[in-house]
């Protein structure tokens, strides 16, 4: 019962029909626009890590480009160097990069605000010096080619499911954004989720609860390090070409850009913000190296006008209408 | 080798937007050098006022992270502007001492390194002077030890946060004009400096002005021996090590304070 | 045996003592209340015995287990809870789920069975759910679970406070000042819920300025200036000790 009235509440109805127009635009519109949506579903990815992070659990991490790259490279290196297949290497890079995200967490989380926001900021400056400079493992600037796609897998029936064309690669990364919209949007809602919250809104008072905020903090730092690296490898057998440019903290920057026009705290946010800061530019004709100034001056603007973003606004202002239940409790 | 480093002040405010007019500066050339060190810093001093009005004094309110938030759009912003401006490559800022060597009991010492510890000494020693020896100084750490209890005490402290950025971005603009000569100029040399500064600071501990100077020394050693012995690009990880380090075991650093709990 | 026992506590922060060498103890059941001028160190205490201030020397014994030292949320886990003067709730969410954090200590939940929303995490969460509302029933704040919490009137939200500390099952329960900032009327209700905190077995230990209350609901009281105990006793005891009075000399309670 419960069940089918969330199927038709009206944000579950919108949510399938951006669902629906994600599926059939694509074929609609022809290459580049694909192309421009398979980079915007990943990042999008990268902002949900994001999200989880900072807009749920309160803690910035201008750390997680390293992730990502961390990730891209390792799946890159396994698969051109040491040729292991497709999937094992998804879940090793993934793997590893969950890791190094957890063992990265254990002295940043210890500090709060503005530190660990500059620890996590030095912990990608290291990762990118070391991409950069150990030529011999990664190619340094010039960068890693010849990633694979996705083996073909075969259906019952007969076909096999290839992923040579783009729309394939398309269809292949919305899977992924779909299952990692609904992991997070689980996550969120749940108990756990809950915890995340309450740190970000009073990690002292959390703790005086009984929670350990510490493991709490840790996890939801793994988890979205773990989404980041997701990215990483979709980006990089999307790309086939991986270069150190990728874990620059910039990228961090722009993510968190993405997160706050978007709406931090919210399931829609990300998508929202990828969306347009990505997409607008383009339709734009802007230059690509003003895009850091133009992210910039946006961002200054909304952090100072709307620091909850554009659904944050909309929850706000029409929340009356969208929010199904009455949850202010940091949902969409 | 010197890096002049910002203590943290009234409410963490972001000095990475510091480091960065500091290397905004560093490009008015064609000047007497002295001079262009007094106008930098005035210049920023300025723009350091401007910001904090359009800007900080806007959010004084907002949580703590949202003045991040900020300071990093700014950062943005800025790279942008310079890479606009001055384009992606290397400059080089050249005045009559950068090579010049000066050789003394048998060291060769560059002349430009020698300015930048001078200037780091004797900058420090007249913000010590600042801080513990004049009123205002004293309702800077008022002010930076408890916000509320300094408001009761009648310090305006709008005012004394306007202040200590101003300074901030007054030394950033020193730091700039001092160390530009020495290194290459490019929009993104702020990132560097600004990361070891605050490893300093961590390092030395919270809130206390002599621990990061100290830190800031050490570090600075830290990072010319791993050039030197290990390789100039990794000479970072070891600097970063160390702070990482520090904090696993002593959270506080050095010579940090204890942390105000509610 | 004594439930808390305090050995010798003391916290220096620099230069200053705001605790200085106390001992006492609080008994299972009794109600103790700590009281003393402003500035006498007893919230410090409470941080103390929290976790949330690491001693400078002395020890804490809770139940015979030596938690000095322990972080906070560990001192919370062997059974005391916690109020703070500064009403401390999640103003932005609803008063039913500001007591689920509370309760979420005891929760057995884990990230795949939240993601994949397993039969098992979802009996957890009911059952956390049930005890929240419970809480909120005995606290008498039942009818308000889905308000936001921030909107409720400061009675309800110190109501709230306490029924959050109450969710984390504590055998002992820390109380800043639950009256602070509350009318005359509402007074008295928040003294009947501490009587029946009290009756469902939680000894609780209190600080209050409300004189008048403290002498009527107190088993005995401990008395801190310039952090140092200068009385222990019952009330009466404590109200005729004349170091407590000269503390006190030229400052008039109206409770």
């Amino acid at each position: 019962m419960e069940a089918i009235r969330t199927v038709f509440s009206p944000k579950a109805v919108v949510w399938i029909l951006v669902l629906i127009a994600a599926v059939a635009v694509p074929p609609i519109v022809g290459g580049y626009v694909t192309s421009m949506l398979i980079l915007i579903a990943i990042w999008t990815i990268m902002c949900f890590s994001m999200n989880l992070i900072f807009g749920y659990t309160g803690q910035l991490s201008l750390g997680h480009s390293a992730f990502l790259g961390i990730a891209a490279y390792t799946f890159g290196l396994i698969t051109v160097k040491l040729h292991v297949g497709f999937w094992p290497a998804f879940f090793i890079a993934i793997v590893f990069t969950g890791l190094v995200g957890f063992l990265v967490g254990i002295p940043a989380l210890k500090l709060r605000g503005p530190y660990f926001i500059l620890v996590t900021l030095g912990f990608a400056v290291i990762v990118g010096v070391i991409v950069l400079g150990w030529i011999d493992l990664t190619g340094g600037a010039n960068g890693l080619f010849g990633i694979p796609r996705p083996n073909p897998i075969p259906l019952p029936g007969g076909a096999t499911l290839r992923f040579d064309s783009l729309l394939s690669m398309y269809y292949f990364i919305l899977f992924f954004v779909v299952l990692i919209g609904v992991f997070c949007h689980r996550l969120v809602h749940s108990l756990i989720g809950k915890r995340f919250i309450a740190i970000s809104y009073n990690e002292n008072l959390t703790e005086s609860l009984g929670i350990n905020t510490m493991s709490q903090k840790l996890l939801s730092f793994t988890i979205s390090a773990i989404l980041a690296g997701i990215a990483g490898v979709l980006y990089a057998t999307y790309n086939a070409v991986i270069s150190p440019e990728l874990t620059h903290f910039a990228r961090g920057m722009d993510v968190v850009a993405y997160l706050i026009v978007g709406g931090a705290g919210t399931m829609a946010g990300p998508i929202v913000g990828t969306l347009v800061l990505m997409a607008v530019p383009e339709v734009l004709q802007v230059l690509p190296y003003l895009k850091t100034l133009i992210n910039g001056i946006i961002l200054m603007l909304f952090i100072l006008f709307l620091p909850n973003g554009i659904i944050g606004w909309f929850n706000a202002n029409l929340g009356r209408r969208f929010t199904s239940r009455r949850a202010v409790h940091g949902s969409a | 080798m010197g890096i002049l480093n910002v203590p943290n002040f009234a409410q963490g405010h972001l000095y990475m937007v510091a480091a960065y007019l500091g290397f905004y500066m560093v490009m008015s050339y064609g000047m007497n050098y002295w001079l262009a060190l007094v106008l930098a810093t005035v210049a920023l001093g300025v723009f350091g006022l401007v910001i904090y009005g359009l800007v900080f004094h806007r959010m004084r309110n907002a949580p703590e992270v949202n003045l991040f938030v900020a300071a990093m759009a700014l950062l943005m912003v800025l790279e942008g502007i310079a890479l606009y401006f001055f384009g992606a490559s290397t400059k080089w800022f050249l005045i009559p001492f950068t090579r010049r060597v000066i050789t003394f009991i048998g060291l060769a010492l560059p002349v430009q390194r020698l300015i930048i510890i001078v200037g780091t000494l004797v900058v420090m020693v007249l913000l010590e002077l600042f801080i513990k020896k004049t009123a205002v100084g004293a309702a800077l750490e008022a002010t930076a030890q408890h916000r509320e209890g300094a408001m009761l005490c009648g310090i305006k402290v709008t005012r004394i946060s306007a202040m200590a950025f101003i300074i901030g971005t007054g030394l950033a603009g020193i730091a700039g004009m001092l160390i530009g000569p020495a290194v290459l100029l490019e929009p993104t040399m702020g990132m560097g400096p600004l990361l070891v500064a605050f490893s300093a600071i961590i390092f030395g501990g919270l809130g206390s002005v002599g621990g990061a100077v100290l830190g800031a020394f050490i570090l600075g050693l830290v990072e010319s021996l791993a050039s030197g012995y290990v390789s100039a690009k990794y000479s970072l990880i070891f600097v970063f090590g160390i702070m990482i380090l520090m904090l696993l075991f002593r959270p506080k650093g050095l010579f940090g304070r204890e942390v105000w709990r509610p | 045996m004594a439930l808390l026992e305090v050995a010798g506590l003391t916290k220096m922060f620099g230069g200053l003592t705001a605790v200085s060498e106390l001992n006492f103890d609080i008994q299972p059941g009794e109600l103790l209340s700590i009281i003393g001028p402003n500035g006498a160190g007893k919230t410090t205490l409470f941080n103390l015995l929290t976790g949330f201030y690491r001693p400078t020397s002395g020890t804490i014994t809770f139940n015979d287990i030596d938690i000095t030292g322990c972080k906070p949320y560990q001192v919370t886990r062997h059974g005391i809870g916690r109020t703070f003067q500064l009403t401390s709730i999640f103003k932005k969410s609803t008063v039913l789920e500001n007591v689920l954090i509370g309760k979420s200590l005891h929760a057995a939940v884990g990230v795949w069975g939240s993601v994949l929303r397993t039969p098992a995490t979802r009996r957890e969460e009911q059952k956390i759910r049930k005890k929240a509302r419970e809480i909120l029933a005995f606290v008498g704040l039942g009818d308000k679970e889905d308000k936001v919490a921030g909107g409720l009137t400061e009675e309800a939200q110190k109501r709230l406070s306490i029924s959050m500390a109450l969710a984390t099952d504590p055998k002992l329960l820390l109380l800043d000042e639950p009256t602070g900032g509350v009318n005359l009327e509402e007074i008295s209700g928040l003294i009947e819920l501490v009587g029946k905190i009290r009756k469902s077995g939680t000894s609780i230990c209190l600080i209050e300025h409300k004189m008048r209350m403290v002498m009527t609901i107190s088993d005995r009281i401990v008395v801190l200036n310039y952090g140092k105990k200068i009385a222990e006793g019952a009330p009466k005891e404590v109200a005729s000790n004349n170091e407590v009075i000269r503390a006190y000399l030229g400052e008039r309670y109206a409770a």
